[in-house]
């Protein structure tokens, strides 16, 4: 199944970053396999990780550009 | 692009990166001493903080945000580590100054700050403030280094919220901090007990903290993978870049941070007096009530208190004050780190909503840290290791603060 989802959330103050995807993954949780998750804070990379992986998600980051990186869930 | 080509571009890319910023803040160094020898110290003091609180993002509000929001305690933790150790460093320097309590004078230069309702109010209304806002003034001062155009509004909201409690000082004065003492614990309880129960009360906070989280998973944040992973190391100079990249590229734990910020504190403590940063923004505030023609009336009981009272109008260069060298080298400091990390960039949020929450956010912010004497940093990171009682107070205060703060934040998607 190759379900990818982009969440763009650039430009968010904290915490939304968290927890937009966190509202992004309980309401897509069904018929999603990936979502990658566009952000620039920082703060975001220790606090998306671990909420995608108690809703069993992986997790990989990629720095993307300046001040920019995609956090590639994967339902496990 | 080739491996070797690659390499090679990045590392002069840093090499001039870092060579600008530095020649850029050596000479501001060398103005402020040319101004002032202090300047030049508090400058270099706030690069310091600006560069730790960028790299290990260090952020209280989400310290106290996140055990209600995630249940997740991994930034207080380092907090609570930073404060273990002040609460040492401070107790050294204060019992060089009074070896022996006498349970009636209390150290200068230390934040001891009233104990009552108005460190209570502050409190409240300073969490709920810094999580609406999404970070104290600290954490905001880093951030407008970082690029985020939210922060700016944060601290023009903060230095308005300062003056607005300056023009109503007076009666909160008249009302509570009047009356309210001046708690020093070794007064009361000498040095070993209160060393001692300031260390247990933290230790059981950590324990709490772990429990706290023991209801979630435990994780590891993954690897960043950036075009830097891929420089090789095949010489001298490639082979420090391992250092270079821990230092300057990765980020810092909360730990880390928070022990590095410990010691930048103990050491201004010895030659100055502890950090604070809103005292200075509460002197824009009223510098710009000069210009508006709203000057602050003048303020009742400001000279028996220490902390981040209203710093006093100076004569001369609005700039040639000690904490103007302070604020403004947290934000530059903080801008060095991100653009030597390659995470500078202009932050612009494409919500008005939140331009609202950080104008509003910091405007409770100011006005709550103008009546408790302080913020994260001057009423609590600075004052529990000043062994006052007002630091538990606003600390506890804050908690409450951001509760409500967290509750209100998730209904403002």
């Amino acid at each position: 199944m190759d379900n990818k989802k982009l969440l763009d959330v650039r430009g968010e103050i904290c915490p939304y970053p968290m927890i937009k995807t966190n509202q992004f993954l309980d309401q897509n949780i069904e018929n999603i396999q990936q979502v990658e998750v566009i952000t620039d804070h920082p703060p975001a990379l220790s606090t998306i990780p671990p909420e995608a992986i108690k809703r069993g998600f992986a997790c990989e980051i990629n720095e993307t550009k300046n001040g920019e990186w995609a956090i590639l869930l994967t339902k496990i | 692009m080739t491996m070797q080509n690659l390499t090679i571009k990045l590392k002069l890319t840093y090499r001039y990166k870092l060579l600008a910023i530095l020649l850029f803040l050596m000479t501001i160094y060398f103005f402020a001493v040319g101004l002032k020898q202090d300047l030049a110290i508090y400058w270099l003091v706030g690069i310091s903080t600006g560069f730790t609180l960028q790299r290990s993002r260090l952020c209280f509000a989400s310290g106290f945000r996140d055990i209600f929001l995630m249940r997740q305690g991994h930034t207080m933790k380092g907090i609570l580590v930073g404060l273990g150790i002040s609460i040492i460093g401070f107790s050294v320097i204060m019992s060089t100054i009074y070896p022996v309590p006498n349970g009636i004078s209390i150290p200068n230069d230390a934040h001891i700050l009233p104990v009552g309702l108005a460190t209570i109010t502050g409190g409240l209304l300073f969490g709920i403030g810094m999580v609406l806002a999404g970070g104290c003034v600290s954490g905001s001062l880093y951030r407008m280094g970082e690029g985020y155009l939210t922060s700016w509004v944060t601290i023009v909201g903060v230095t308005i919220g300062t003056f607005l409690l300056n023009q109503t000082w007076n009666w909160w004065w008249d009302l509570s901090i009047n009356t309210d003492p001046l708690i020093w614990l070794p007064n009361h309880f000498g040095y070993g007990t209160t060393i001692l129960i300031s260390l247990t009360l933290i230790f059981i906070f950590y324990l709490l903290i772990i429990k706290i989280e023991s209801s979630t998973p435990r994780f590891n944040i993954p690897i960043i993978k950036s075009s830097d992973n891929e420089i090789q190391n095949s010489n001298f100079l490639q082979s420090l870049y391992p250092i270079y990249k821990k230092i300057f590229k990765d980020g810092w734990s909360p730990i880390i941070g928070a022990t590095t910020l410990g010691f930048i504190n103990i050491l201004l403590f010895i030659k100055f007096a502890p950090l604070g940063v809103v005292g200075e923004i509460s002197r824009w505030g009223s510098y710009a009530g000069n210009i508006i023609g709203y000057p602050i009336p003048p303020l009742k009981g400001l000279s028996d208190l220490s902390g981040c009272s209203l710093e006093e109008m100076v004569q001369g260069a609005f700039y040639a004050h000690n904490s103007f060298f302070l604020n403004t080298g947290i934000i530059i400091g903080s801008f060095s780190g991100a653009v030597i990390a390659n995470e500078f960039k202009l932050r612009i949020s494409r919500s008005k909503m939140r331009y609202a929450q950080s104008l509003i956010g910091g405007v409770i912010m100011g006005y709550g840290a103008g009546l408790a004497i302080g913020c994260t940093i001057g009423a609590f990171f600075s004052a529990i290791p000043s062994l006052a009682l007002s630091g538990w107070l606003f600390a506890i205060s804050l908690l409450i603060g951001s509760y409500i703060g967290s509750k209100i934040i998730t209904k403002l998607m």
